[in-house]
């Protein structure tokens, strides 16, 4: 009998980015999970007030922002896929368009503070208030961390610093962005849904 | 040459239509179903898949290291279950 022999590649297994920042991203999720079981733990000892906050809240509102957030990290994530393929040119033209999807977003959410305070809803109306507008402008805190970073790493390409395959720092730049949605498509149900 | 590490767009186009799709059930949720605890859960599952096409798709981590893998789908997996027990609770 024959032997036969079948070579199968088999890819390394490398984490992208920088190391820092995927603890720099782990510890970030930890402070947002505190928040999120703070925001649980208190639902349940007030859930009357609760439920009459989520009902003053503009769920559409919540929509359109998780769809802006996953649109703009969905051209983030394309935009990794040309850098790899050293199109620096086309992944910076889709990380401009990840940062508009971003401006959405913020925009949505300014309008959306700006309905409430007119309603005469502030951080120190109730707990679920306070809780509210802490957790989401510490949301959009990072969103706007995360435009800074984007623009840094659009420049970078921009100049053509990620060429011959050095791309760890667009990668991290990139997680950073996807970490922000990660957060929010936990925030959005938790806040605006259930 | 193509970085066999990278996703491809059709991955990252499934992925995101996925992400969409399950973002306009979730927010319909409560009017489909009238059971709080249902709601709870059905909202919190939607989050589980869509945390793991953020992690895998996204993120990439399919192709890293199982330990960081296992760490962030730990996350988008313990967190809404801690939540859903104390809704339930």
């Amino acid at each position: 009998m024959s032997n036969l022999s079948i070579t199968v590649e088999v890819p390394d297994k490398k984490l992208p980015g920088d190391l820092a920042m995927w603890f720099f991203i782990l510890a970030e999720l930890t402070v947002f999970a505190i928040f999120f079981i703070g925001f649980s733990v208190s639902e349940q000892l007030n859930t009357e007030m609760f439920s009459l906050g989520k009902a003053q809240l503009h769920q559409t509102a919540g929509l359109i922002n998780t769809i802006a957030l996953i649109t703009s990290s969905f051209f983030v994530a394309i935009a990794l896929t040309k850098i790899h393929k050293a199109q620096a040119k086309q992944a910076v033209l889709l990380l401009l368009t990840a940062k508009a999807f971003a401006i959405i977003y913020i925009s949505v959410k300014i309008w959306e503070y700006l309905s409430l305070f007119e309603q005469g809803i502030t951080i120190e109306t109730n707990t679920f208030f306070t809780l509210y507008f802490l957790i989401t402008a510490f949301h959009l805190m990072h969103v706007l961390l995360g435009m800074v970073i984007l623009s840094f790493i659009a420049y970078s390409a921009w100049q053509g610093k990620y060429q011959n395959n050095d791309v760890s720092g667009f990668e991290a730049g990139t997680s950073y962005w996807h970490m922000v949605d990660l957060l929010w498509i936990i925030l959005f149900p938790l806040i605006y849904v259930i | 040459m193509q970085n066999n590490k990278t996703i491809n767009m059709t991955a990252a186009t499934k992925g995101w239509f996925l992400l969409i799709t399950l973002s306009v059930i979730a927010i319909y949720l409560p009017e489909f179903v009238d059971n709080r605890s249902v709601t709870i859960m059905g909202a919190l599952v939607i989050v589980v898949l869509k945390g793991q096409q953020i992690v895998d798709v996204f993120m990439e981590l399919n192709n890293a290291p199982k330990l960081w893998r296992m760490l962030f789908l730990s996350y988008i997996v313990l967190v809404p279950l801690i939540i859903t027990v104390i809704y339930l609770a």
